[in-house]
């Protein structure tokens, strides 16, 4: 039996770096589209503003982007060093679109990320303006292989437990990608890295607005980040709401939790707004109701009803009492791979696997496994809800809150008037952190919505961590903790200075090394007007 | 000559693009809109920045038509 503090610390340690990671790579998917946007505009109106606007903006996504790719690494590797049951349980599936990530958007995107930073002297304008859309589409694939993976661990698909080699074998890789959970994480991460792409742009130019600095580049980046912020927040908002939507069939448990549901009721139900849920009592202490609207939401339907915890963990005992047989099947099946009978109770039982597996951490001895045993382990398929119920709070309320800003900015944009707004520019500049928080409490619901699981109703997370020693556990934490935060300070002051010194021929770096250190000098501003060709 | 193999080229690509969309909008809808929507996105926020252009100079032209009787 794997020490539960080891796990605890593993699930830590994954968390962490999922977490900072994750500060990264939505502004990799959203900034990568919003630069092939004003590429695109310099490309077809010629107009060299642009193209310093694109030089400008793909300074800030490179270091975003090397800093995403350091955070990024060691996560694959602790699939192999932390969690080595759950790699050999299920490797050969979430192996495949892991390496395919790696080998073919990962490597398409780094190649091209070279081609675009330094290719402006070396491409004809169309060739450049390629690069670019390749950088953008290379970067959301490689969202896209990594979301396939965490899609199977939502919900698996495509795949059987093999008890011979006691292992999971791909069955269909079509179903793999395909799978329902895969594409609605896919579109509503993507766009939601888009959202987080166009508040930063957003915010960066308002904050040169409020200054009167580089005033073209920063009112034309701010019209093309709130057009493009307002369109993909709304998509943010609908893909989560379909999201939800299948959820709602694939991971009841998650539901329940991220909306507080405790008893089951009849149709319509009432959505709990705000609500303290109290795990221990199962309950939640004054919650703000809003008839019908949980049936509306999750099911489209206003005679649509969900199962609450109370009836998911009845339903669990039973899966457990059906998985125990599965799993001592199993064990008869380890010592002898040709014994028909286990084989048939193996077969007859192993829908449930899982679920056998999970009460083997109270009851190690399945033979002697008691009710309340049971009744324990049923408890435990539900995961902890009050995190995953404020979570989705924090990033839905933290989604409208970035529509409303969006709709008015866009409005003010397309009169002309936000110079003359000044408010909502100074909304804009504090806005900036919102995404990445809206990000990582998104990511919260989903992974700490699947738990007791690592991947949903199969494997439980218990059983799936290494057996390192506590010590090693919390030696490696906290050197990845404090490695990592050294990256976003990194980061924190590579982005800030960028900032501070400008874009090229703007007074700030310098326009035809992008990367080289940027020139402390201040350049003549052009005088040549805007709009006027300043490039031979 | 040029002419008909871009023609030619333009038709594959457009078979290549139905074929996709029919398989994605089969296996795949979900993709199939990201697809789409992004292409959307990002194209209605590029003319966005080009509007913000053809009203700056159509200010920038009739100020100057303003000026010129004056002067």
């Amino acid at each position: 039996m794997i020490n539960g503090t080891v796990v605890d610390l593993s699930r830590i340690q994954f968390a962490a770096t999922a977490l900072y990671h994750f500060l990264f790579v939505p502004l990799t998917l959203g900034l990568s589209f919003l630069l092939a946007a004003m590429e695109t505009v310099y490309v077809t109106t010629g107009k060299p503003i642009y193209k310093q606007m694109a030089m400008f903006w793909s300074r800030l996504f490179m270091i975003n982007f090397a800093l995403g790719v350091a955070t990024g690494l060691t996560m694959e590797f602790q699939f192999g060093t932390n969690w080595s049951f759950y790699s050999s349980f299920v490797g050969d599936i979430f192996g495949a679109p892991l390496a395919i990530e790696g080998l073919m958007a990962f490597f398409m995107e780094s190649t091209f990320v070279g081609l675009m930073v330094f290719g402006w002297q070396r491409l004809s304008k169309g060739q450049h303006l390629a690069v670019t859309w390749l950088v953008a589409l290379g970067s959301n694939l490689s969202a896209l292989w990594i979301l396939v993976a965490n899609g199977f661990m939502q919900n698996p698909k495509g795949a059987a437990f093999d008890p011979i080699t006691m292992r999971m074998h791909l069955t269909s890789f079509q179903q793999l990608i395909f799978s329902p959970d895969a594409q609605s994480k896919f579109v509503h991460t993507s766009i939601a890295g888009y959202v987080t792409g166009a508040v930063f742009v957003a915010g960066v130019s308002a904050f040169y607005m409020l200054r009167k600095r580089h005033m073209d580049l920063a009112k034309r980046s701010f019209r093309i980040a709130v057009l493009f912020g307002v369109l993909a927040t709304i998509g943010v908002v609908t893909l989560g709401d379909a999201l939800g939507f299948v959820d709602a069939k694939a991971q009841p448990t998650k539901l329940a939790a991220m909306e507080g549901l405790w008893r089951s009721e009849p149709a319509p139900m009432p959505f709990n707004v705000i609500a303290i849920p109290e795990q221990s009592e199962q309950r939640n202490i004054d919650a703000v109701q809003v008839p019908a609207v949980l049936s509306l939401l999750v099911t489209h339907s206003l005679t649509g009803t969900v199962p609450a915890i109370d009836t998911l963990e009845k339903r669990a005992e039973q899966r457990i009492e059906n998985g125990i047989p599965a799993v001592e099947a199993l064990k008869a099946l380890s010592h002898d791979p040709q014994d028909a009978s286990a084989m048939a109770q193996f077969d007859a039982h192993k829908a449930d696997l899982g679920y056998g597996f999970l009460v083997q951490r109270y009851a190690p001895h399945l033979s002697e496994v008691t009710p309340s045993e049971i009744q324990k382990a049923a408890k435990d398929s539900i995961p902890p809800v009050a995190a995953v119920f404020w979570s989705f709070r924090a990033m839905v309320g933290m989604g409208l809150l970035m529509l409303a800003f969006f709709v008015l900015a866009t409005l003010y944009s397309l009169r002309d008037r936000i110079q003359k707004k000044t408010w909502i520019l100074k909304v804009a500049v504090w806005m900036i952190p919102v995404p990445f928080l809206a990000d990582e409490a998104g990511w919260l619901v989903a992974e700490l919505g699947r738990q007791p699981w690592t991947v949903y109703g199969v494997l439980p997370t218990w059983m799936s961590a290494s057996t390192h020693s506590v010590g090693y556990m919390a030696f490696s934490l906290i050197g990845f903790v404090a490695l990592y935060s050294v990256f976003i300070a990194v980061e924190m002051y590579l982005m800030v200075r960028a900032i501070r010194l400008g874009p090229p021929e703007h007074g700030g770096g310098d326009a035809e090394r992008p990367l080289s250190r940027p020139t402390l000098a201040p350049r003549p501003v052009p005088a040549a007007p805007y709009g006027t060709k300043l490039e031979g | 000559m040029r002419s008909f193999l871009y023609f030619v080229l333009f038709l594959l690509l457009a078979i290549i693009v139905t074929v996709l969309a029919a398989i994605l909008g089969n296996e795949g809808a979900w993709y199939f809109a990201w697809l789409i929507g992004t292409t959307m996105i990002v194209l209605v926020s590029a003319a966005g920045g080009a509007m913000l252009d053809a009203h700056e100079e159509h200010l920038a032209q009739s100020q100057s038509g303003e000026q010129r009787p004056q002067s």
